[in-house]
């Protein structure tokens, strides 16, 4: 472990503000949704029909599970519970790969144990930083609930869930990262082992196997019940996982060699038939293309399964009177729930798409756009081979989200992918956002992207409790989707063609800008 | 039209550093041009201009008969090129990559592939994560000797060679010279560049501190002279262009301006000589003497 001090501090140096800033906008929120919540339904009744009205939900069910208490803290340990847990978990696992493989693969960390750095360390370093920062955020939360009038005790309580969620994947990070020599496939694995995980207790909440729930983290950190009772114990459940999975990476590590993984590389062909630059990004492209594609699919399975006879189930008068002032009188409450349901996945769906769109950026860091573009492939034609599957990707991932769901359902198929697709155009603006970007400020263009991305979702979750609205809340691209199950399809060219029209001029822009700058490797 | 390469107070700004301060580069066509400088002395930054991947601010540049930024794709058609520091795509071969460079180059020699993968002892069917750093700069070697180019551009390409290596890449590069390739090798490893090199600049700071033959470097730079003598030679350290003068008895060490040679040997002759040895500077001793420059 000598030498684990050195690399925290290095840790802290090389991620301050990111750090800062996931802790300050996870410990704020909490206070403001307990307040707004206050403000939005003053007094128990109003609380218990919105609770009534939300658990009749399906689709708030699968993303949020069932509200224990409705109290003020019960809804906001409701309200945050998932998404807190789902946002740390992925803020964790990203640190985790880039501080231990993502080191291994650039050679930093050869680097540094050939210093006085003990075989542990590195892995050591990144568990203390990620799991302090969890803690901390979880922790600062707490002081401001209290503020707004909340028991103290189920305040901590929620706090220490909240960063029980992030732990969990600190330590599923953790042990992947010992698994591939690759940190993509590392990252791969861990955020893969999230969204089953997430889509497991999404499934035992709102497809009523609500056993199921404590088989997954996302589960334990809601059944620990803050603010309903309280229960303590089930925090020691999570440690136990954590304990059990870092004890698990400290001894994968001890079994391999630096730099080497678990999983060894084989031997490929000794001559290549890649025809070009085209090929060679379907060859970079197609392996997490299909990896998200049987991710988006599997989605779309449970949720056509969750959808399922809801129509009969949940014909109650609260969700009748929802799905009417959402959709119309005569809208059905399994396309209700489809429509709120996949709102959310296309947001999934464009950090998909993301992913693609700023891998050329990527080729470029790395250096290997240099090698590329010295021989006769032009700039344009070398972005254009990567914007092709950041443009195509999106479509063949929400056509498996909606061929999945529909099939499953058992409905009319083709009117779910329509409705699906009908995302297409705002997830194009958010790779034609990143494509600017690319052009214009090429070294920034990573973390601004996903900065832009986070705040279009955290707008949308400020716009559901009203602490956004109007101008800021047309910023957000989803917001301009017609919902196509519903009202939505009876003129849907208009929205649709402008979003398409705003992302072909930002792409398109982004391109132009990209044949007149420097190439900016990160060395 | 007889200049692979040509610049002309080439001046490149990086915010408030100036990385090129008009930089002057000549290579003729046909020859082996050494581009010599210290870390840091803007030879990378010349080398993504004269590929296109940047833009100069200032002066003017001209590659193969065309501007390399607004001709960037068909004068690719006829270079290639070797980063100093290679990186690869980690789920590739080295075989695929060296196949799709090839392709993307207009074709590559399979009897030449072949030959230099058997000579550098390259194992084309391993994923390029697995590569040393030796290893992925010979796949970006093999790539560019068999292709068909009329100029390769080699940035620093022995960085990560062994000795062997550094050998068989000198040898192939004399073969590139003899099939009437032009070559700028880029390099601050200097036997390399005085082995292989017609003429040379040297950079420091982004400016050409000096061009030419080895021989017409070496007339501006002292020559090293150790002698045992019979008797004394007091009037030596009198004499212009003789520095560093050492005196042990009857030994004596000494730097001697080029042009100062002729009084300095009439001199010890006058003492008389028992042993005598005079050594032309190495291209370290050219080098140091620039790089002090810039340091003082």
């Amino acid at each position: 472990m000598t030498g684990t001090w050195t690399l925290i501090r290095l840790i802290l140096r090389r991620d301050r503000v990111p750090l800062l800033v996931w802790i300050a906008i996870s410990a704020a929120l909490p206070a403001a949704i307990a307040s707004s919540t206050t403000a939005l339904y003053p007094d128990q009744a109003a609380r218990d029909s919105f609770a009534a009205a939300s658990m009749s939900n399906p689709a708030q069910l699968a993303t949020r599970g069932p509200i224990y208490d409705a109290s003020v803290g019960g809804l906001t340990a409701w309200t945050l519970g998932s998404s807190l847990a789902l946002v740390g978990g992925l803020v964790s696992v990203l640190m985790m790969i880039r501080h231990t493989r993502g080191e291994e693969e650039t050679g930093r960390r050869e680097l540094l144990a050939s210093g006085v750095v003990g075989r542990h360390a590195p892995l050591a370093a990144a568990l203390a930083v990620v799991l302090t920062a969890n803690l901390l955020l979880g922790l600062l939360a707490v002081p401001a609930l209290v503020g707004n009038g909340l028991p103290a005790g189920s305040s901590l309580l929620f706090g220490l869930s909240v960063a029980a969620g992030g732990w969990a994947f600190t330590a599923v990070a953790a042990v992947t990262a010992q698994l591939t020599a690759g940190s993509a496939a590392a990252r791969g694995i861990a955020l893969a082992a999230g969204g089953l995980l997430f889509a497991l207790r999404s499934l035992a909440d709102a497809g009523g196997v609500a056993w199921a729930a404590w088989l997954t983290p996302f589960g334990w950190v809601r059944l620990t019940m803050p603010y309903a009772g309280d229960r303590w114990w089930v925090l020691g459940l999570i440690a136990v996982f954590v304990a059990a999975l870092a004890a698990a990476a400290f001894a994968l590590s001890t079994r391999r060699d630096v730099a080497g993984g678990l999983v060894s590389a084989r031997p490929g062909p000794a001559t290549g038939t890649l025809p070009g630059a085209f090929g060679l990004a379907a060859r970079l492209h197609r392996g997490t293309l299909a990896g998200f594609a049987i991710g988006f699919g599997l989605m779309g399975v449970l949720l056509g399964v969750a959808a399922r006879g809801l129509d009969t189930q949940l014909d109650t008068p609260q969700f009748r009177e929802l799905a009417a002032t959402v959709g119309g009188a005569d809208a059905r409450i399994s396309e209700v729930f489809f429509t709120f349901v996949m709102y959310v996945f296309s947001q999934l769906v464009a950090a998909a798409a993301l992913v693609s769109a700023l891998r050329a950026r990527g080729e470029e860091a790395a250096g290997r756009a240099e090698l590329l573009l010295s021989t006769p492939v032009g700039r344009l034609r070398w972005g254009l081979s990567h914007l092709v599957f950041a443009v195509a990707g999106p479509a063949v991932l929400l056509t498996a989200l909606g061929a999945a769901a529909g099939l499953s359902y058992g409905g009319d198929t083709v009117r779910v992918i329509v409705a699906t697709l009908a995302y297409l155009p705002a997830v194009w603006t958010v790779v034609g956002i990143a494509t600017l970007l690319f052009g214009v400020l090429p070294r920034q263009a990573t973390a601004v992207s996903w900065t832009v991305l986070g705040l279009v979702l955290l707008v949308d979750l400020l716009a559901e409790f009203k602490l956004a609205g109007g101008l800021v809340l047309e910023l957000s691209p989803f917001v301009h989707v017609p919902a196509m199950l519903l009202g939505g399809a009876a003129s849907p060219a208009p929205p649709l063609l402008g979003l398409t029209a705003v992302a072909a001029a930002l792409a398109g822009a982004g391109m132009w800008f990209l044949r007149r700058r420097d190439l900016a490797p990160s060395a | 039209m007889n200049a692979a390469v040509r610049t002309d107070g080439l001046v490149k700004t990086f915010g408030q550093a100036r990385a090129l301060d008009g930089l002057d580069l000549t290579v003729k066509t046909g020859e082996v041009h050494g581009f010599l400088g210290p870390n840091g002395a803007g030879k990378t930054t010349t080398i993504r201009i004269l590929l296109g991947q940047m833009r100069a601010d200032g002066g003017r540049v001209e590659l193969l008969g065309g501007d390399p930024w607004q001709d960037a794709t068909e004068l690719h058609r006829r270079l290639a090129y070797v980063p100093g520091d290679v990186t690869l795509w980690p789920s590739l071969t080295g075989g695929e990559v060296i196949d799709l460079l090839g392709r993307v180059r207009g074709g590559l020699d399979p009897r030449r592939r072949a030959e230099l993968l058997e000579r550098f002892e390259l194992d084309p069917r391993k994923k390029c994560r697995t590569y040393s750093k030796g290893n992925r700069q010979k796949v970006a070697l093999v790539a560019a000797f068999a292709s068909d180019v009329e100029l390769l551009v080699l940035d620093e390409p022995t960085s990560g060679l062994d000795p062997l290596m550094e050998t068989l890449f000198n040898e192939c590069v004399l073969q590139e010279k003899r099939d009437g390739r032009t070559v700028l090798l880029s390099s601050h490893i200097l036997s390399e560049v005085e082995a292989l090199c017609d003429r040379v600049s040297i950079i420091r700071a982004g400016r050409t501190v000096e061009t030419g033959t080895l021989a017409d470097l070496r007339h501006l730079t002292r020559t090293s002279v150790r002698a045992e003598l019979i008797g004394p030679a007091p009037g030596l350290a009198a004499l212009p262009g003789v520095h560093d003068l050492a005196v042990d008895g009857a030994r004596l060490r000494c730097q001697v301006d080029g042009d100062a040679l002729t009084p300095v040997l009439a001199e010890l002759a006058r003492a008389g000589v028992r042993t005598l040895t005079t050594q032309p500077p190495t291209l370290e001793e050219l080098f140091l003497r620039h790089y002090e420059g810039a340091a003082r």
